[in-house]
């Protein structure tokens, strides 16, 4: 197969997918997908090639959305703008927590990510002259943008979807460059074992803080978008525990350390937690509390993981 | 100047003193076997050299330069590479990328360190084992994966924590033909091992360790008569 082959049709798929429907619904559908997919992403690069599981995530996506919307309400700058300065800024935020937390081994680790990101919740909430604290951020409306010389109709689903779309192949093409290099390499070596890693001269410190920083940058694009779009942010909502714990799951279900796997694992979960919202009014979640307990007792490597492992067992007999 | 040289290395673990005043030289081209009863701190003065635990006090120098404080990283890319008493391959990842790890850290682009991998898997007869995964192997053979891992980071000085553990005579007599041959190629060992055949056959000098204090340094031959050293390894009237 030619070498561009795989993502140039992605790429196609991607453009194609809401125009085959002129719902808008199905174009909800279709962005939550591909932002869960993000969101798989990001944390899959720390916690599926590192094996550092974070609970926390959701830090990083507050600081990108209160980022991209303080940018625009308080300074009046582009979205544009404000989305790639979320990036950066959640990349920042994130080097430091990276350096005090990966002291910390294993669970202790998980523990510490879980308080950064409540700490960091609690700032949000009561830091009111920056936040407006428990009230959120609300955009009333969007300001005239063009994108590829077209005028953005913001009321239209569409430029959202395409830029959620972006952002998801911006994501996977991360995680394919990562998986290939030696960062990659060695973020494999610190999961397997840190003392080996160190060992074999690896930085393991430095190693962690850069898995770190990629993921966080990803996350805080996603939480610029989710900001955009959703147009309101609060500090429970953004950084929230379910929202971190979320992200845990769209890697896992789709199958840990893998490129696609996070995008397979939205899939399936935006679906499921769709239809169970459909036809349960209350209750819905304990479908999809049943769901992840059985993923996790009988497909460990998730989705796109065992699928994989079915392709390469076929390839070899 | 000496290669290494250690100067009153000790550590305590609360009040235990698990190492003290540990001072030895090490020459370029030189192997020196550590030996001691059980406990009598020779993984920890490993540790201790190799950046895995801080010192209490005392200073290692390489090369003239003190080493103490930095990360087990850095020491092996200053030159030190050790190995693991219980091994510690990587054990989902192939014999192959195993070493690949090692190699990229002089060669940063992934063709060159895994083709530099293959010469050394070549070199340590593992050529066959290469692709098959790490914990596929009998633990001779992991001694030798770990031995080649650190080969890979072109070490000046290599640690070998007990690299004839647990094999028959046959690989015994590998091993020691390896360590001849690794040092034939410039590098010099410090070898921690409880098989004294093997320890009397290669080393140039041995350093005993009891209790955490260096007893007895010298010859080999030398030291295995020393009465300090029969008392520390038989108890006292046995002298």
């Amino acid at each position: 197969m030619p070498k561009f082959a795989l993502p140039g049709l992605l790429v196609a798929v991607f453009i194609a997918a809401p125009l085959l429907s002129t719902h808008s619904f199905v174009h909800h559908l279709l962005i939550m997908v591909l932002f869960s997919t993000l969101l798989g992403l990001s944390w899959n690069l720390l916690g599926g090639f590192a094996g550092q599981v974070s609970f926390g995530h959701s830090a990083f996506l507050g600081v990108g959305a209160y980022t991209t919307l303080l940018f625009y309400l308080k300074l009046g700058l582009s979205p544009w703008l404000g989305l790639v300065a979320g990036g950066a800024l959640a990349m920042v935020v994130a080097v430091p927590i990276g350096l005090i937390c990966f002291r910390l081994r294993g669970p202790y680790f998980s523990l510490a990510t879980l308080a950064v990101a409540e700490i960091i919740r609690l700032v949000a909430l009561n830091w009111e002259e920056l936040t407006a604290g428990p009230q959120g951020l609300i955009i009333t409306h969007l300001p005239a943008l063009s994108l590829f010389g077209q005028t953005v109709n913001w009321e239209s689903k569409l430029p959202f979807y395409y830029l959620i779309a972006l952002l998801a192949l911006l994501g996977m093409g991360l995680t394919h460059l990562v998986a290939r290099s030696r960062l990659g390499a060695y973020l494999l070596a610190v999961r397997e074992d840190l003392e080996s890693a160190e060992a074999v001269g690896i930085d393991t410190v430095l190693t962690r803080v850069l898995a770190l920083a990629l993921s966080a940058m990803l996350v805080g694009l996603a939480g610029g978008f989710y900001g955009l779009y959703f147009r309101y942010i609060d500090p429970d909502a953004v950084f929230s525990v379910a929202l971190s714990v979320e992200m845990v799951f769209i890697a896992v279900v789709g199958g840990i350390a893998t490129t696609a796997g996070p995008i397979v694992g939205a899939i399936v979960l935006v679906s499921i937690s769709e239809t169970f919202r459909s036809q349960f009014q209350s209750g819905h979640l304990i479908f999809y509390g049943l769901f992840m307990m059985l993923v996790i007792r009988y497909l460990p490597d998730g989705i796109w993981g065992r699928v994989r492992l079915a392709l390469k067992q076929v390839r070899e007999r | 100047m000496s290669l290494l040289e250690v100067t009153d290395l000790g550590k305590n673990f609360g009040g235990l003193r698990a190492v003290f005043g540990l001072s030895f030289n090490l020459k370029a081209n030189e192997i020196l076997g550590l030996i001691g009863p059980n406990g009598a701190g020779k993984t920890t003065a490993f540790n201790l050299m190799a950046g895995f635990i801080p010192p209490s006090s005392g200073e290692v120098r390489l090369e003239g330069r003190n080493i103490v404080g930095l990360k087990p990283h850095s020491i092996v890319k200053r030159g030190i590479a050790r190995t693991f008493q219980v091994v510690k391959p990587f054990r989902k990842l192939s014999v192959l990328e195993n070493v690949t790890l090692a190699a990229f850290l002089h060669h940063p682009r992934r063709a060159e360190a895994t083709a530099e991998a293959r010469r050394i898997l070549g070199l340590l007869d593992l050529t066959d084992k290469a692709e098959g995964a790490a914990s596929d192997l009998t633990l001779a053979q992991q001694k030798r994966l770990e031995i080649a891992r650190c080969l890979a980071t072109r070490p000046k000085i290599l640690f070998l924590d007990e690299p004839m553990g647990g094999l028959n005579a046959t690989e015994v007599e590998a091993a020691c033909d390896l360590v001849l041959r690794l040092r034939s190629e410039g590098i010099a060992v410090i070898l921690v091992e409880h098989h004294m055949r093997a320890i009397m056959r290669i080393s140039d000098r041995v350093l005993v360790l009891h209790h955490g204090v260096p007893i007895a340094d010298g010859k080999p031959e030398a030291v295995v008569r020393d009465p300090d050293v029969v008392r520390a390894y038989l108890g006292e009237g046995k002298a």
